[in-house]
């Protein structure tokens, strides 16, 4: 496999093993330390910025052209302006404290520090920490004739706050979704999970991003390795920016040849809480409501986080239209056309005259029809999400008369044709996962080729490779087809079935490390689950 | 990452599909006439006495696989020659699994699609799962089995609620004495499906944990002898002995005869059922070949799968027409087979029985 990968990586398709570049422009190991002159820590960051109009430098204490003793740094709309005043005013305060400046430099510092009404500070170094600091949001105080400075956190600026989920929505069940904030969707799962077992891990990713990336997990259900599979594949990515969760999944899922999704995607705090009580690991992002679990199994993408919120018995009717929905959607069109054109002995007779006879009219074979007509959808289908809001209602009036109907009473397609992808169409948005769906609308394309040149036996053919493909597939370490193959019998319960919770005492065999029981049998009673795992 | 593991229950299930494989396809103890149930219950005696005898050998050496045993007793020179041998063997009842399929997809699916053709689409199916290697056949198995053998009893309730079953077709019983039933059990039916198992000691040192291979490995076997009986004798309940006996593929035909409240035929589907029992079969031996070559050249299996795949499909055509494989089948079963079956293995056994256990000297190979 050597050259192989030699000779993507000469393509640019695989990224080459990390070197030792550094991560961010800013923060070379070299950076110069905030030495004592203030005058000279301020020109280079002017200078590093670009006189950017949005940095602010507040300065107390100056008299004609000397500069102030005292100066704080921030940049607008990176901080919140109430906890900024709060700031402000204490500093004001203790000015005349300070402006002595025979002052010893720890003392200064303990003065600030004491003053500060901040919740978080930290000592900053270098000019680099410095930076840093005040791009995630802190204000930095620097003194003159005091080397190094202090940041206090008083993050803000304006975000959207916790609405509801727009893409994955549920009937019963909590409104509440993710946000671009990070620190509220921490705290969001914090609120859902009262135990001291659940763990963030907080890293930077991207050069010019330097975007937050946070490994939550509760310790002593996530398997250590998993864990550490997922560190170490975090940890090789190399790359300019991360804008959204979508980017790293792509750069660390399993394999990068396959059409199906390995890791999964919440916009649901119950979702992910759900998820990590089953022993998975969550992977926040800033900057999006998206995040992202892993490892997960093929079948998880059918599950849906009401399923456990409404009875089991209408939970497991609707898990089994799903599974059929999604055989619908991967192979309706594939069979209709290998029906019609190779086996119409299969049809009862009188469904195979009506057919024949709304046949008669239309002037392209079969596969061409399907692909026709389910070219038509996938476009109106993008249509529908691209355009603006206020002209939807035009493109269901396009896309129901105009292409349906009107292109039936013109002999262009058939009828039965048009059930047949419209049916198709509306059982693929039954899959709860989005991903999961796109993976099977390009399986369908290939299988409907397929079906159209060799009929049954040209579905099969395609379907065996497929599920070959899935069966070996992989996500961190968990085979992706489990509970099936490798048959897991204790596992089926919460497959195509979901059984009441009495008889769901044991958590998924695949996943979890230690503490199986989640219901009774020791484990959870008393104290907090991961409490004492450490 | 960890290594998945293989287990004793996965190699069993995959042994289910094996030997449904093609035996369904093809009318079993024809010589027997209605008394088929009878040779394929002695067949599978016999079988089950073979069957012992390989697991006896794994259990007596359970880290090698046949090509590791064949060199470990019989000397580098004489073992490499008869892995060679398997080697060869394998590949031609894969090409005899794709042949069949061949006049299979002719004769039902695609009848204007030239042979060459479906064979290359199948082989190359076979070939990605041999590629794949044993751990994503066995998967995949697992994955098919509860779809082919829910197919197979939904069959057989179609069949009995169509009334085709005509339960007067079993007698009478030993019409002719034992004789055509006891010619048509030995070696024929032995060598197939049964004696085919030869194939599964290349597999069974795959397992991670083969303690309870013995137990688990014998009670499939009950299983799938029983299983394989009563399919076969269906043909014979449903069109008496004479039709049977004359028909290509009868199992197939026996579906054509099923109805529905309205007439809709689903030969077709079942089609699909037997594709899945010949690619299964196919792509095993094709898996054995390719660990054999692997085991005895050192080349990584990956290289072997094209030259295997091509030799497979040469094969494939060693026949002019269907009558001539079908006989060169009967042939083989007869005359060639029971060497790879019972001759070598039994010297294999013997010299196992009389020479102390080598030392695992090349322990770290798989």
């Amino acid at each position: 496999m050597k050259p192989f990968q030699r000779i993507l990586q000469t393509l640019g398709l695989r990224r080459p093993t990390p070197t030792g570049r550094s991560r961010a422009p800013a923060s070379a190991s070299s950076s110069p330390a905030l030495n004592a002159s203030l005058q000279e820590t301020l020109s280079r960051l002017q200078t590093s910025f670009g006189q950017s109009s949005d940095i602010v430098v507040r300065q107390w204490g100056g008299s004609g052209d000397m500069s102030g003793r005292l100066s704080l740094i921030y940049i607008e709309g990176m901080v919140n302006p109430k906890l900024l005043s709060n700031l402000t005013k204490a500093l004001s305060e203790a000015e005349p404290r300070l402006a002595d400046r025979s002052i010893a430099s720890e003392s200064v510092e303990e003065t600030i520090q004491s003053v500060l009404p901040a919740g978080h500070l930290h000592r900053i170094e270098t000019d680099a920490q410095l930076y840093s600091a005040i791009l995630e949001g802190s204000a930095a105080v620097l003194v003159d004739g005091v080397p190094g400075g202090i940041a206090a956190a008083v993050p803000g600026g304006e975000r959207r706050g916790v609405e509801e989920p727009t893409s994955q929505t549920v009937v019963r069940g909590p409104k509440e979704g993710f946000t671009e904030e990070l620190a509220i969707n921490l705290s969001l799962l914090r609120r859902k999970l009262r135990t001291p077992g659940l763990r963030f891990e907080r890293r930077k990713i991207g050069r010019y991003t330097q975007t937050s990336v946070v490994i939550a997990y509760i310790d002593g259900l996530l398997d250590p390795q998993i864990l550490e599979e997922i560190r170490t594949r975090l940890d090789a990515i190399d790359t300019d920016s991360i804008l959204e969760s979508g980017y790293i999944e792509e750069f660390i899922q399993d394999r990068t040849w396959s059409p199906f999704p390995t890791i999964m995607n919440t916009e649901r705090p119950d979702t992910a809480a759900a998820a990590l009580l089953e022993g998975l690991a969550a992977i926040l992002v800033d900057g999006t409501p998206f995040v992202l679990l892993a490892p997960v199994t093929f079948f998880k993408f059918f599950q849906a986080s009401e399923d456990y919120y409404q009875r089991y018995d209408i939970s497991s009717l609707l898990r089994v239209i799903r599974l059929f929905s999604f055989f619908v959607g991967m192979l309706l069109p594939s069979l209709y056309i290998a029906v019609t054109t190779f086996h119409q002995e299969m049809l009862p007779t009188t469904l195979l005259v009506s057919l024949a006879a709304q046949r008669e009219g239309t002037p392209l074979p079969a596969l061409i029809e399907a692909f026709l007509m389910e070219i038509t959808f996938e476009v109106i289908r993008e249509a529908g999400v691209r355009m603006p809001r206020a002209i939807g209602p035009a493109i269901s009036i396009v896309g129901a008369l105009v292409l349906g109907q009107a292109a039936v009473q013109a002999g262009l397609v058939s009828g039965a044709m048009v059930i047949v992808v419209s049916f198709t169409a509306i059982a693929n948005f039954v899959i709860p996962a989005l991903n999961m769906a796109a993976s099977i609308r390009l399986i369908r394309f290939l299988l409907m080729l397929l079906a159209g040149t060799f009929g049954l036996f040209g579905i099969l053919i395609g379907t065996i490779p497929i599920l070959t493909h899935v069966v070996t597939l992989r996500s961190f370490g968990v085979p992706y087809f489990t509970p099936l193959a490798p048959l897991e019998w204790n596992n089926l319960k919460d497959l195509f079935l979901r059984v009441p919770w009495r008889l769901m005492k044991s958590r998924p065999e695949a996943f979890y490390q230690q503490n199986e029981w989640r219901q009774g049998q020791g484990g959870n009673s008393g104290s907090h689950p991961g409490g004492g795992a450490g | 990452m960890n290594k998945p593991q293989i287990r004793v229950s996965q190699i069993a299930t995959w042994m289910i599909l094996f030997e449904i494989g093609s035996t369904t396809l093809l009318l079993q103890g024809a010589k027997a006439k209605q008394d088929a149930w009878i040779s394929m219950l002695l067949g599978a005696a016999g079988g089950a006495a073979l069957l012992l005898m390989y697991l006896w050998m794994y259990r007596r050496d359970p880290g090698r696989n046949l090509f590791q045993l064949l060199r470990a007793y019989f000397g580098k020179i004489l073992g490499s020659a008869a892995g060679f041998a398997f080697v060869l063997y394998f590949s031609y009842e894969s090409s005899r699994n794709l042949r069949d399929l061949g006049e299979l997809t002719v004769m039902t699916l695609l009848d204007r699609t030239p042979m060459q053709v479906t064979l290359l689409l199948f082989l190359s199916v076979c070939a990605y799962v041999a590629w794949k290697g044993p751990q994503a056949a066995i998967l995949l198995n697992t994955a098919l089995v509860p779809s082919l053998l829910t197919s197979y009893v939904l069959l057989a309730v179609f069949i009995w609620a169509s009334g085709l079953v005509h339960f007067e077709f079993l007698f009478p019983i030993l019409e002719n004495g034992w004789k055509p039933v006891v010619q048509a059990a030995f070696p024929e039916i032995v060598s197939f499906p049964f004696g085919q198992l030869v194939l599964f000691l290349v597999f069974f040192s795959l397992a991670q944990n083969g303690k309870n291979m013995t137990g688990a490995m014998l009670g499939t076997y009950v299983f799938i002898a029983l299983f394989l009986t009563f399919l076969n004798q269906i043909n014979f309940l449903v069109m008496g002995p004479v039709l049977a006996v004359n028909n290509t593929f009868p199992l197939w035909h026996v579906v054509q005869l099923v109805r529905f409240a309205r007439p809709m035929r689903m030969e077709p589907l079942f089609s699909l059922v037997l594709f899945n029992g010949l690619g299964t079969k196919m792509a095993a031996f094709m898996i054995g070949a390719l660990l054999g070559l692997e085991n005895l050249t050192g080349v990584s299996r990956k290289m072997w799968v094209l030259p295997v795949s091509a030799a497979i499909f040469g094969m494939a055509f060693i026949s002019p027409n269907l009558t001539h494989h079908l006989w060169l089948g009967r042939k083989s079963a007869t005359w060639i087979w029971p060497w790879f079956q019972i001759a070598i293995p039994l010297l294999l056994f013997l010299v196992m029985l009389i020479r102390s256990k080598p030392k695992p000297a090349a322990a770290g190979t798989e």
